[in-house]
């Protein structure tokens, strides 16, 4: 059966970091059967109004697409740091994410955020893992959001891709944007994701990266904020991160909302065929 | 002589957001942020979502540079349609109130059928500025094109450049606050610690009424928590208001307190505004017209009148234009910068020799009746962000027009940094 | 959130476990949308003697584009029985020799529909036990069906048979996941049934008063409206105001900020629609609150503050908003199930909702508003996830969830497209009733 474990306060990010660095190699082909689940979370109006700012979202009482996310993620990162998770947290890279926001959020909202770890699968380039949010108020399904993570390794070549991502809109960018280097220290500082390859060019060194890299919820978080008021509202994201953003450096932005479905991507200014992400958005009107 | 104008500019509706408190629930909200919530609370109200407007106008007194074009971000931010055009306007405390003017006249030339009039300011989230000298040296080394050059520059910043200042409420050409400037005024006038805790208590008591009739359920859209003027003290008396000390002036006759001058407040405020046929068309309602405005200056420099008089001057010179006495309007708006500034100005048309020697006229403007004035409540209770009172004042007169029935009549004066003062007449729809 | 059953048994170790321990594993419900077929899959038609109503219905699905079907088979999604001619017990062997070889094979998130006349109106006593057996079997059916389907009867009065057209059409889509067990009230409508130019715009042209609209099933009933095409007059008290404006705005509706227990709240929804929409079709009396607590403990304030809000506001605002509706509208309550079955610590919330279920059934027998031509409903959502459930004991939440065919809670959208079936001008044939939305609830049955 599942193990609900409560948090009436989310875990220290810094602290799971740590712990996981620490940690052993990790093996097993079975997902801890937690879940993990912060209760009664009050929003914070200070940390609403950071992470608006900084992502791109207007400062007013509507909680943006992805902010349940960056709540629920020291508990992804929590149970993903877990002996009994059969992943490295250290290596796992994320790949894609979807949220679907059933109703417009208020920060007058009292959530209740339920994360759990599920379908471990191959990946021709190693194995792929969802951690799975889920967001309550009163009981009420309000919004989820489920975040591929694929731990790079021994392929099954033979294993399903998954879904294919649309292609990055052609032409010219709707805008550009300059990402400064401590981006991600100014995104760490509000998500507590201090993950090192975002934080500093040495750090991000250490662990094999060029530079530090932007992280990929902000870059989503960006890119949504850019497709307007719209996207608080009932409606669902599909993101691929593809390759990573080196910080400081210059990004185009470009969209194509000729369909239904609106699709924008994020692609390098000056090395256009560098693609950062694409995502998918449908709205309910 | 009056100028036959060729069509009216009607006043549809407003909407504000609640004003708080320096540094309470909106200290970290923006300019920008703040604006485009009172738009967004207009737009619900009056359906216009994806509408393009012929314009909006806005603007705040204390700006960051990067809010060079704050209000059209705020209609990007907004559900206008993107196509609405947007520009700000800055005249301290008379912004408000100008904007609606400005989009008035348009309306009234055929220039656009719609506009959006308000105003924003925040004294939370305040540009902050580097000393005068620091900035020049700062600005030198910028231009160098070697570093070495610029590192040269950079060794002439010396320890006492060092500092930060933020914008003040102070007058650059007397170095004097508006409180203090008031003071003088006030000493002038002779206005006593009485009328104007008087003055303030009313203030307070009649906004808290206002909220308990419902007359702002549709006038106000909530904010970042906030669902009533943060600064509203519905139990405020004369009584209580007689403990404050006084914080402007000196002495013996110091009479200006925290609780009879309006406190730094931040808000926004947005005014709907459109012919008469545009109204028809999108079903909304003629609250009011703006009839008419005027604005009026002083010299304060040079000691010949009060920093906050200008509205004394320029009211006379409306109602001449529009062959109205004082007495012929139903309410009367006189934003309470200080009570003492709505005493002194009241005080002043009441003047045999103001009224002669100042404004030329043959006799005083008269009194104005108590019980029509500021009905409401004001600024001393509501707060008063700045660029936002002009369309807080605009259009809760709009509505109590509306209700006193068509040809009614209401007079707006605001007092304005820089000696000015803009005021307008209204009427009811 | 509490541990979610539903959840946990659609994925990972769950399923297994599930699988393994024959646990009831919830399927993913049908829902509508835009664009979507009304049924994917053909649908059986069958009826017992002349079975005028099976004819009706055959047309309707084949104007709708669904192939009818004549035997059961895998590619059968519904079945539609007009039992309307039964005279006596005996007929009902047509019911099971039709509806039970389709069950076998029926698709999941399967329609069964069974069409009777009321046992009330019965010429003889075996004609009305007849009559009233196809209620208890279809209520048997829909404990009996797997894969997320529903069975629902229709009464349809004598001569009213034109009328059934609508709510033949509501049960086969998905707008009606949520709905099983029911029992719907089939009369001579009270005004023009006027089909819609567009099924997925059934209230294009429409203006629609939904209260308590800034959050939770308000909002969701304001969407639901608005993509059906009405334009939405969203109110809310001011303290809401500015998630209201973002309800307004998204869906290109007006924000009235309002008290809904103040005296002149319905002179304000009428002035207010009038000035600005040109008048209104639809209102949804939705706004409500909870105060629970044991009756022993429930103080005079507790108990009086939600009657006025759940009961006494929307007599109040009839009052006004009735004489303004355009005629041929439509005004929809918002019951509950704990006002039908009841609940510990809610007498005054159950008190309030029972009473909205007989103010339901009073209005829509009501001259003036017949005159009007105006249609009268309720809806009682069972469980749904929402916030007023979630009051509800974490234990008996749990069970809330399960105690059901569909072993899942409800959404609020289920509770939405109910609401806006009521709506419909296809459908003024059916007035005065209260649908639950409970997923056939064991509670309150």
């Amino acid at each position: 059966m599942t193990q609900k474990e409560t948090f009436s306060e989310a875990p220290s990010l810094a602290k799971v970091f740590v712990r996981a660095a620490l940690a052993g190699k990790k093996s097993g082909s079975t997902l801890p059967a937690s879940e993990l689940v912060l209760t009664d979370h009050k929003v914070d109006r200070q940390h609403l109004m950071d992470y608006q700012r900084l992502c791109g979202f207007g400062v007013d009482d509507v909680l943006p697409h992805t902010y349940p996310h960056i709540l629920g993620f020291p508990l992804q990162a929590e149970l993903m740091a877990r002996s009994s998770f059969p992943l490295p947290l250290a290596g796992l890279v994320h790949t894609e994410n979807t949220i679907t926001v059933r109703r417009t959020l208020n920060a007058d909202d009292v959530l209740d955020i339920a994360v759990h770890a599920e379908d471990l699968r191959e990946h021709p380039k190693g194995r792929l893992v969802d951690l799975v949010t889920e967001a309550t108020v009163d009981g009420e399904s309000v919004w989820s959001g489920r975040s591929t993570y694929i731990a790079r390794g021994k392929g099954n070549p033979d294993a399903e891709r998954g879904a294919e991502a649309p292609p990055v809109p052609q032409g010219i960018a709707a805008a550009q944007w300059s990402l400064p280097g401590d981006l991600g220290r100014q995104y760490a500082a509000v998500s507590g994701d201090v993950n090192p390859i975002h934080m500093h060019p040495l750090t991000a060194k250490a662990m094999g990266f060029p530079k530090a890299i932007a992280h990929g919820m902000w870059t989503s978080a960006r890119t949504l904020a850019a497709l307007g008021r719209s996207v608080n509202g009932p409606s669902t994201s599909n993101v691929w991160f593809k390759k990573p953003v080196l910080l400081p450096s210059k990004v185009d932005f470009v969209v194509d909302r000729s369909q239904a479905l609106t699709v924008a991507g994020l692609r390098a200014t000056r090395k256009p065929e560098t693609e950062h992400l694409v995502l998918t958005l449908e709205t309910a009107h | 002589m009056t100028t036959a104008s060729p069509r009216r500019a009607a006043i549809l509706g407003g909407n504000r957001i609640p004003f708080a408190r320096q540094f309470g629930p909106y200290a970290n909200a923006s300019n920008q942020d703040m604006f485009t919530a009172a738009l967004e609370g207009l737009v619900a109200r009056y359906g216009l979502a994806g509408e393009r407007l012929g314009e909006v106008v806005g603007g705040a007194v204390i700006k960051h540079a990067r809010d060079f074009n704050l209000t059209r971000e705020a209609v990007l931010g907004s559900s206008l349609a993107p196509e609405t055009t947007a520009y700000d306007v800055q005249q301290a405390c008379g912004t408000g109130l100008e904007n609606a003017i400005l989009v008035s006249n348009k309306i009234k030339l055929g220039q656009i059928e719609s506009g959006i009039a308000g105003g924003v300011d925040t004294a939370s989230d305040a540009p902050i500025m580097v000393t005068e000298k620091l900035r020049r040296k700062l600005l030198k080394i910028n231009r160098q094109k070697t570093t070495v050059d610029m590192a040269k520059s950079a060794l002439a910043i010396r320890p006492g450049d060092i500092g930060i200042e933020t914008p003040a409420n102070t007058e650059p050409r007397t170095g004097l606050s508006m409180g203090e400037h008031m003071a003088i005024t006030a000493k002038k006038w002779g206005i006593t610690r009485e009328a104007q805790d008087e003055l303030a208590a009313l203030s307070h008591q009649n906004l808290a009424k206002a909220y308990d009739n419902g007359f702002f359920d549709d006038l106000m859209t909530s904010y970042l928590g906030l669902a009533k003027d943060q600064n509203l003290r519905a139990d405020s008396t004369v009584e209580k208001l007689a403990k404050l000390k006084p914080v402007f002036g000196k002495g013996e006759g110091a009479t200006m307190t925290a609780g009879n001058s309006t406190p730094l407040t931040d808000g926004a405020s947005a005014v709907l505004l459109g012919s008469e046929e545009w109204a028809a068309e999108h079903n909304l309602t003629v609250q009011a017209y703006l009839v008419d405005g005027e604005v009026a200056a002083v010299d304060y420099v040079h000691g010949d009148e009060g920093l906050l008089m200008a509205p004394a001057y320029a009211v006379p010179r409306l109602l001449a234009r529009q062959g109205l006495s004082l007495q012929d309007f139903d309410y009367y708006e006189i934003h309470e910068a200080f009570a003492s500034t709505v005493l002194s100005t009241m005080k002043a048309w009441e003047d045999e020799e103001f009224c002669t020697q100042r404004l030329g006229l043959e006799k005083p403007l008269g009194s104005i009746d108590r019980s029509k004035l500021n009905v409401n409540g004001s600024s001393l209770a509501a707060g008063h962000p700045f660029a936002a009172t002009g369309g807080r004042i605009v259009a809760s007169l709009a509505k109590m027009l509306h209700e006193k029935g068509p040809g009614s009549r209401g007079l707006i004066s605001i007092c304005a940094a820089g000696g000015q003062g803009v005021v307008a007449i209204l009427e009811g729809a | 959130m509490a541990f979610n059953y539903g959840q946990f048994v659609s994925g990972g170790i769950g399923k297994q476990l599930a699988t393994t321990l024959g646990l009831p594993r919830p399927t993913k419900l049908r829902r509508h949308k835009v664009g979507g077929s009304l049924i994917p899959g053909e649908v059986l038609v069958a009826g017992h003697g002349e079975a005028p109503v099976a004819e009706r219905v055959r047309h309707l699905l084949s104007d709708a584009g669904v192939k009818v079907a004549t035997s059961p088979s895998t590619s059968v999604a519904g079945v539609v029985l007009d039992l309307t001619a039964v005279e006596t017990p005996a007929d009902l062997e047509t019911l099971r020799g039709v509806v039970g070889p389709a069950l076998k094979t029926l698709a999941p998130t399967g329609r069964v529909i069974v069409i009777g006349r009321p046992p009330e109106s019965a010429t003889s006593v075996a004609q009305a036990a007849a009559r009233r057996a196809v209620e208890g079997i279809v209520r048997s059916i829909g404990k009996e069906m797997r894969g997320g389907g529903t069975a629902n009867t229709v009464l349809v009065a004598e001569g009213a048979d034109a009328g059934v057209d609508a709510t033949v059409r509501f049960l086969l889509s998905g707008r009606s996941a949520y709905v099983s067990a029911q029992v719907f009230h089939v009369a001579k409508p009270v005004g023009d049934v006027a089909a819609p130019a567009d099924w997925d715009k059934p209230l294009a042209g429409k203006v629609a008063v939904v209260t308590g609209a800034a959050r939770g099933i308000g909002a969701a009933i304001a969407d639901t409206l608005a993509r059906d095409g009405a334009t939405i007059i969203a109110v809310d008290m001011p303290q809401a105001g500015g998630p209201l404006a973002e309800v307004a705005n998204r869906l290109g509706g007006t924000a009235l900020q309002l008290d809904v227990t103040a005296e002149d709240a319905g002179a304000k929804i009428v002035e207010h629609a009038q000035a600005r929409h040109g008048g209104f079709d639809i209102v949804v009396h939705n706004a409500g609150i909870t105060r629970d607590k044991l009756l022993a403990n429930t103080e005079a304030d507790r108990w009086d503050s939600v009657l006025q809000v759940n009961l006494l506001s929307i007599l109040r605002m009839n009052e006004a908003l009735i004489p303004a509706i355009n005629d041929g509208g439509h005004i929809v309550n918002v019951s509950s199930i704990a006002g039908i079955a009841g609940n510990r610590g809610q007498t005054n919330y159950a008190a309030s909702k029972a009473g909205v279920i007989g103010m339901t059934q009073s209005l829509a027998a009501d001259k003036a508003v017949l005159k009007k031509g105006i249609t009268v409903n309720a809806v009682a959502p069972g469980f749904i996830e929402t916030e007023m459930t979630a009051k509800v004991p974490f234990a008996t939440r749990e069970v809330g969830r399960l105690m059901n065919s569909l072993s899942q809670g409800g959404q609020p959208v289920d509770v939405a497209e109910t609401i806006g079936f009521f709506a419909w001008d296809a459908n003024r044939a059916v007035t005065g009733n209260t649908v639950r939305v409970c997923g056939q609830m064991l509670m309150g049955a």
